[in-house]
């Protein structure tokens, strides 16, 4: 059996994304799931430096170009029954060749400090 | 939820104690898209080149029955698929933007609202391979041609295969399928991509074997143009065709000629006595040609320890495609090897910038056995 990689994007191309990295895992802080919640602010300083504001924490990381870019799949006919894995039918959706790497530890907003007068 | 405006990102900021004069104007408020958890996406690192081919249009192909390991095929190349996984999170974000493009877009938009599209902890990770072409010979092999006036059960249907077929079936690139049909000396017949049976090859090439004979051709000016006039009553042109193409694109391949004959010699025993099988082999060839023992690397193997000294058929097609089994095999025939006896039975393996030395390292071990290196299995044989 052979499975093309279909490609989406039409006659302008695919689409460019970019790889956020982070450090161990994400969860979500309202008990109803991840979609539709917020993940946090993300800023540049001036000099490119990426920093990600997330909840209670402070992060900052580095852009990195990807020597190996990734291609995004999508798997086709989502949410329906079929095989799993690279049997599946995809379809390259973008391309990602840039990261921001966010390996920092993260440094806490520390809140409810009293004000100097 | 509602979505976060510039407000209530500068009071974040001012809680966070960033200066918002030492960052660029624009931010990127990050929400997971309504589809970011259902592990819908995924990743796969794509090698030197995919990325070019994909830009540039082209298409890749993941191939594999359920029982195979599937691989990916560019136009003219294979690589395996593994999943790698990470320790960290990998998060994938459609139009989000690098300070370089914020920097160069002036009018960038202060908010920009960018939906996190999926997320994992691993990838498909690729590494180039071999070509899985063995499959192709062995579905060739299972209705060898044996020409039109062949008196085989013409109601026994065999599958035959189109070019569109050997695509979804074996696991190569379609380049590297095409040029192994070239190798193996498939011929298209009625649209089917056909092997000729040996005695049927063995009779057309037998007609222009004897032409020449019967010409007095000079060997390396064999005029492939007359052949094709003078035997095309005896057998279809197309098929005196393929065996000229076969056996001399622009001149007649000696080489190629002694080897099928001693192939046709050989597969009648087990084993032959050397110095008698030379003896018959260059009698058995068109006048001209000279046998060497160097032409049947791959075909058949010499058995120097045994008095008289005997020779037998050992094909490189017939062994295994996987390394670790080919090696095994190998040596379940003959315990050591000389470096010159095992190489042709085992270039075929190596991968690209590979040495025979290489693989001789890796899967077996070496002795020296009367001031000459051999080389043995690393584990015991059953």
């Amino acid at each position: 059996e052979a499975a093309p990689l279909a490609r989406s994007g039409g006659a302008g191309g695919l689409a460019q994304w970019v790889l956020v990295e982070l450090q161990g895992e994400v969860e979500p802080r309202q008990s109803g799931g991840l979609a539709g919640s917020l993940l946090g602010d993300l800023h540049y300083t001036r000099e490119g430096i990426p920093v990600l504001v997330v909840g209670h924490h402070i992060l900052y990381g580095k852009v990195v170009p990807l020597e190996k870019p990734f291609a995004v799949l999508v798997k086709q006919g989502a949410g329906e029954p079929g095989p799993a894995g690279p049997h599946a039918h995809y379809t390259v959706t973008a391309l990602i060749k840039t990261k921001l790497l966010f390996k920092t530890r993260p440094k806490p907003i520390i809140t409810n400090v009293p004000k100097k007068v | 939820g509602a979505m976060r405006s510039r407000a209530e990102v500068d009071a974040t900021l001012q809680t966070a104690k960033l200066n918002a004069a030492e960052l660029l104007p624009a931010v990127h408020c990050l929400s997971f898209g309504p589809q970011a958890g259902a592990g819908e996406c995924c990743l796969l690192q794509l090698e030197p080149g995919l990325c070019a081919e994909l830009e540039a249009g082209r298409s890749l192909v993941i191939r594999g029955e359920k029982d195979e390991q599937a691989v990916l095929c560019s136009k003219d190349k294979t690589y395996d698929m593994k999943i790698a996984d990470t320790s960290n999170m990998l998060l994938f974000i459609p139009g989000c933007k690098t300070p370089e493009q914020l920097n160069a877009d002036q009018a960038s938009c202060n908010i920009i609202h960018s939906q996190i599209a999926g997320f994992s902890n691993n990838y498909w990770e690729l590494r180039r391979c071999r070509p899985k072409l063995k499959k192709l010979r062995k579905l060739l092999m299972e209705d060898p041609y044996e020409g039109p006036d062949s008196r085989k059960d013409q109601s026994l249907t065999f599958p035959k295969y189109t070019t569109e077929d050997l695509l979804s079936l074996i696991q190569a690139s379609e380049e590297e399928i095409l040029h192994q049909l070239q190798v193996i000396d498939a011929c298209k017949i009625e649209g089917y991509w056909r092997i000729l049976e040996f005695d049927y090859e063995m009779k057309l090439l037998n007609h222009v074997t004897q032409l020449i004979d019967s010409e007095s051709w000079s060997l390396s000016k064999v005029p492939l143009r007359t052949c094709l006039e003078e035997l095309g009553s005896l057998e279809p042109t197309e098929m005196i065709e393929h065996i000229l193409l076969s056996y001399g694109r622009k001149y007649i391949d000696d080489d190629k000629i002694c080897r099928a004959i001693a192939q046709m010699l050989l597969q009648n025993a087990v084993k032959f006595n050397l110095s008698e099988f030379q003896e018959v082999w260059q009698q058995s060839v068109p006048e001209g040609m000279t046998t060497r023992l160097d032409q049947l690397q791959g075909l058949a193997l010499v058995d120097k320890s045994s008095r008289p000294q005997t020779i037998f058929l050992l094909k490189v097609e017939d062994l295994p495609e996987d390394n670790q089994e080919r090696f095994n095999s190998l040596f379940s025939i003959r315990e050591k090897w000389t470096e010159v006896d095992i190489t042709p039975y085992i270039q075929d393996l190596c991968a690209e910038k590979q040495t025979v030395g290489a693989l001789l390292t890796k899967y077996a071990r070496s002795s020296m056995q009367n001031g000459v290196k051999v080389y043995n299995s690393r584990r015991p044989i059953s």
